[in-house]
């Protein structure tokens, strides 16, 4: 045991595939203790804040200690913000459209140009040929552009209560920074937010915990099914192989995706918990294992140590714990590697069809695809929503079939370096 | 190693492949107009010059459409045409039929279009405003002299009351549902049509405002073609209803061009009688209207943010990122949330007969406890406006509605939601409390425990009823969340003359948007008792309540013409309605959803486009916002 133990971690593959799958399992352990969050709370009204930190404006203002720094191109960066050189043409075209000359107008000198947009736009005038979302963007820019030209420092002032009037708390400079460890109220969204406004790290690092248990327990399944289903027919033989070969045979043609949506369909939607569903897809997909098993078992049945035990009066049930599972065992646990794999990607599979687990209970990385594509987040660019649960998904199975194919070069003797 | 090299190559391609499929689609570029073309008319207030006539050899159907003279719309039809039959409900046909308090007016027209931004109705094949006699039992109107149907024979008096009839002898969705208001609609002359009201036992007209909506709401169909039909059908209701007809003859400024599995289209008659002065002036600007049939919402967004669609009607969420982050000549009809006029009340029915939720403290509290901004900002995308901005009553957020309760009288009723303390209050003072400390609160020694559903799919809805079960959690009752799928839920929801099963606690359903009866209409449906006992119920009030009060009210609603007493009637149903919740707005929705992409045509309606009266955002084909097409240009 020692030995095989050693085998196995010195294969390179294996190796590589373990890590990564540890790695996975400790974060998904670790994360929650550090981030002890509702996964499913929603923190963010509206859908899909990118990915960045968050830091309260209000408390931000509200620090006890303000910093000075006078950093070089500070206004130039801002300026920068609300006025891009895209932004700077579009003025010059509007003030042309609207009868500027063009002489006048030099886009490169910000103040001149400013006051020349300040004194000539007015939101009403309509230009010949423009769209109304040209027309939108130009009310927009001009909306921006009141920051740019107010005079001075901002002036934060509270509403008085009894009075309703306002009372000033501060000034804030432009040049005036906190420090963000100062500031009460951060949130690091690395993942940003989904559609329903939760923290997508947090729900990506729960579903994979969910969605790795579901694959064991569906892998589980599948592998039990068909250890038990093949040792039997390879072992007993005859009438007993016949039978169980002819259903393993049936569910071979029928496809056992095609089973598995029409079994979730009709389960409804209320009895669909994260558990149901593994259990549904372990059921459906044993097939395979049965059949290689048998076909395992079938030449190691005439070998002379089974035939020793037979001699010996072994119990059938003894012969195969004793005599035939060793020598099946290392493929076994390939199987059930591989099984387990699949299992997460049928879920998967499952939850992208509206088949899956019910989304209040517990997000799986199927669910977090589904709504990422009701809200059509691959179409609209918040790759934040959909890239990192394949990124998981990939590198779950990836890793799990490294460890398989390493497996399979430390025992299968064709294969041995 | 050379099978490694082409495994790396073959993943390469792969990858490239990939790549190109996930680059972004670049807009359409706005095509040249062709030398057959008119000039297009830049002036947003001038309208565009008469198409001069097409020279051009006539397009077969299938061809492509010239971009230039083509207005593609989305969202409006899924899957094949079936049938061109106006008599029928279920041709699967919106480009042409789709009768209806604002109804689609491209081929098939009604006598006035209603416009839902003022609340008025204006003429269309009628000339003039229709008058009621005195007694208010006979409405009366007149036929335009110049309404031609498209064989070139005028509209008549005697279509407009052979079609009420041929409804009637058919038992047609709109027979059926107007046969108790509408005694009889008979021509006095060739161009007068007087529509008699049905009489109560006091002799006054059982609803008036029924009446009077019928005439924007029901298409008129020329009487020969309907003959012909019958002869056709040998008198067969079946086979009346169920005939594809193809030869309709039609009124509107566009018939079918073609239609098959992928696409719909109709094409301008260029004989239109509106180009009359006496309607329009002039023909509309698109000689096409088509629609291609998407698999789904992202395939119809894709297409609309490529430019390869007009008109969009269908929630896009996020569309302020189409303008903001992808600079696309995209807009709506705000330029700000809430992005459009919202029309009507998607709503959250509570089962009355659950255990608890007969009880007024846990209704309310439950409405009380959902956080209504997170619902508008996540589920909605903000296209809807807040609760903060528009309080809940019964009433749309139009102006015309409105200003029709007395906000002042039903303040203190309306909650603002997520007000946790309040509702957790409500359940202690009503002795709803936790009493065997597991959290969640008990009634009569039962644990408060819904399930919150809404139909598989409807991603906004599915997101809005998300939100409803997390405010459960926050007040101690237990909300899970199941979506049945469309065909199940509609049938356990319609049926009326039971009670609901389980699985059924709160549930979401749709309220009337904007249309001449409203919000009388809409109050009906959501509040009146007649509905119970209806086996397949689509009008309201499905989670069967029932007040005798309102009862009352709703009935006398319709005869009413004093303004002060509607006012005051009105604020005692939105006082009562705050008070009972029987059931509770989640979010306000437009009628239509209405997005335009200008790479090809712009002058659409927007706020403040200067157009008298205002054109509404209903995707230019729908009630009054069809004079948006007579408006558009091509971008030059």
């Amino acid at each position: 045991m020692k030995h095989t133990l050693r085998q196995v971690f010195r294969s390179g593959k294996f190796l590589f595939g373990f890590s990564i799958f540890v790695s996975l399992v400790l974060i998904v352990l670790i994360y929650p203790l550090l981030v002890p969050d509702d996964p499913l709370r929603i923190l963010g009204q509206g859908t899909f804040f990118p990915p960045g930190i968050y830091v309260n404006t209000y408390d931000s203002i509200n620090t006890s200690t303000k910093y000075t720094l006078n950093l070089p191109n500070a206004d130039v960066r801002r300026l920068e913000s609300k006025l891009s050189q895209e932004d700077r043409l579009a003025m010059r075209e509007w003030l042309i459209a609207a009868g500027i000359a063009e002489s006048e107008i030099d886009i490169e000198n910000t103040s001149s140009l400013l006051a020349l947009w300040n004194s000539n736009y007015d939101p009403k005038k309509s230009i010949p040929g423009m769209t109304n979302a040209r027309r939108n963007y130009f009310i927009r820019l001009n909306n921006s552009l009141k920051g740019l030209t107010m005079a001075g420092d901002l002036v934060v002032a509270s509403k008085n209560a009894e009075s309703g009037g306002l009372e000033d708390l501060g000034v804030v400079k432009d040049t005036d920074y906190v420090n963000i460890s100062e500031v009460a109220n951060v949130r690091l969204l690395l993942l940003g937010t989904d559609n329903f406004g939760r923290d997508m790290l947090t729900e990506l690092v729960t579903a994979t915990r969910v969605s790795l248990q579901i694959g064991f327990v569906a892998g589980l399944i599948a592998t039990l099914i068909g250890l038990t289903l093949g040792l039997l027919a390879g072992y007993v033989g005859g009438i007993v192989d016949d039978i169980i070969m002819f259903f393993t045979n049936l569910f071979t043609v029928i496809p056992s995706f095609v089973l598995l949506i029409l079994i979730s369909y009709s389960l409804g939607q209320e009895q669909r918990g994260a558990f149901t569903v593994a259990t549904v897809i372990g059921f459906t997909s044993w097939v395979w294992t049965t059949r290689a098993v048998r076909a395992q078992v079938v030449s190691l049945r005439n070998r002379d140590h089974v035939n020793l035990s037979k001699l010996s009066g072994h119990s059938i049930a003894h012969i195969i714990i004793h005599d035939i599972l060793p020598y099946i065992a290392s493929y076994v646990v390939m199987a059930l590697i591989l099984q387990i794999s699949s299992g997460i990607l049928a879920e998967a599979g499952l939850s992208i069809l509206g088949l899956g687990p019910k989304t209040t209970e517990v997000p799986t990385l199927g669910l977090i695809m589904r709504w990422a594509m009701i809200y059509q987040a691959h179409i609209q660019g918040n790759w934040w929503a959909y890239l990192p649960v394949l990124v998981t998904i990939a590198l779950i199975t990836f890793s799990m079939n490294l460890m398989n194919t390493g497996l399979d070069q430390v025992f299968n003797p064709a294969l041995r370096d | 190693m050379r099978n490694k090299i082409l495994t790396l190559l073959s993943l390469l391609a792969v990858f490239a492949m990939l790549l190109s499929a996930c680059g972004t689609p670049t807009p359409a570029a706005p095509a040249e107009p062709e030398a057959t073309q008119p000039p297009a008319q830049p002036q947003a207030t001038e309208p565009p010059a008469q198409p001069a006539p097409t020279e051009a050899p006539a397009l077969k159907p299938g061809d492509p459409l010239p971009r230039t003279e083509t207005l593609y719309f989305n969202g409006l039809q899924w899957g094949p045409v079936v049938c061109w039959n106006p008599y029928s409900s279920n041709c699967n046909n919106a480009m042409a039929l789709a009768a209806g308090d604002n109804a689609r007016v491209t081929m098939f027209e009604t006598p006035y279009l209603y416009n839902m931004l003022d609340g008025k109705q204006y003429p269309l094949l009628a000339d003039g405003d229709y008058s009621w006699n005195a007694e208010r039992t006979e409405l009366t109107f007149k036929i335009k002299p110049a309404a031609k149907w498209s064989d070139g024979t005028p509209v008549t008096a005697e279509d407009v009351a052979y079609t009420w009839a041929t409804h009637v002898k058919y038992n047609t969705g709109t027979g059926a549902g107007n046969k108790d208001y509408i005694e009889d609609i008979v021509a006095l002359d060739p161009k007068t049509v007087v529509i008699k009201a049905k009489l109560d036992a006091n002799g006054k007209a059982v609803n008036p405002l029924i009446v009077s909506a019928f005439v924007s709401s029901n298409y008129v169909v020329q009487k020969a073609w309907t003959q012909k039909l019958e002869q056709r059908t040998g008198g067969d209701a079946a086979k009346f209803l169920a005939d594809t007809a193809e030869d309709v003859v039609f009124s509107g400024p566009y018939g079918p061009f073609y239609a098959d599995e992928t696409k719909v289209v109709l094409v301008r008659n260029d004989k239109y009688w509106g180009q009359d002065p006496s309607m329009w002036g002039k023909l509309p600007a698109p000689k096409y209207l088509a629609h291609a049939i998407f698999k789904d919402n992202a395939a119809g967004f894709a297409a609309f943010k490529a430019g390869e669609v007009d008109v969009s009607q269908q929630f896009n969420a996020n569309i302020q990122d189409l303008w903001l982050k992808e600079g696309l000549p995209v807009s709506t009809y705000l330029p700000d949330p809430p992005y459009g006029i919202g029309a009507s009340l998607p709503t959250a029915f509570y089962n009355l007969n659950s255990h608890g939720l007969n009880l007024v403290a846990v209704r309310k509290a439950i409405a009380m406890a959902v956080d209504y901004d997170t619902i508008v900002a996540n589920a909605m995308a903000n296209q809807s406006a807040t609760f903060k901005q528009v309080p809940r009553s019964l009433m749309n957020p139009t102006p015309g509605e409105q200003a029709l309760y007395d906000h002042d009288a039903v303040k203190d009723l309306q909650w603002a939601g997520k007000d946790y303390e309040a509702a957790k209050k409500l359940l202690d003072e009503a002795g709803v409390v936790d009493t065997d400390g597991d959290g969640w609160r008990e009634y009569e020694g039962k644990k408060l425990s819904y399930v919150a559903t809404c139909p598989n799919g409807w991603s906004d809805w599915q997101a809005a009823i998300e939100i409803v079960a997390a405010a459960g959690k926050e007040i101690g009752i237990e909300i899970t969340t199941n979506y049945p799928e469309w065909s199940v839920y509609q049938t356990v929801v319609t049926k009326s003359d039971a009670p609901l099963p389980a699985g059924y606690d709160i549930f979401m359903m749709w309220s009337a948007g904007a249309g001449p009866t409203m919000p009388w209409g809409r109050i009906r449906n959501l509040l009146s008792s007649e509905w119970i006992g209806q086996p397949s119920n689509w009008s309201g009030n499905w989670g069967q309540y029932k007040n005798e009060r309102v009862d009352e009210l709703i009935k006398a609603i319709p005869n009413e013409t004093n303004p002060d007493k509607l006012k005051e009637m009105y604020t005692e149903l939105v006082k009562i309605y705050l008070t009972e919740v029987p059931s509770f707005t989640l979010m306000y929705r437009p009628q239509n959803f209405h997005a335009v992409n200008e790479s090809v045509w712009t002058n659409f309606p927007h706020q403040d486009d200067g157009t008298n009266p205002p054109v509404p955002p209903l995707n230019l084909v729908d009630g009054w916002s069809i004079a948006g097409l007579y408006n558009l240009t091509l971008v030059k």
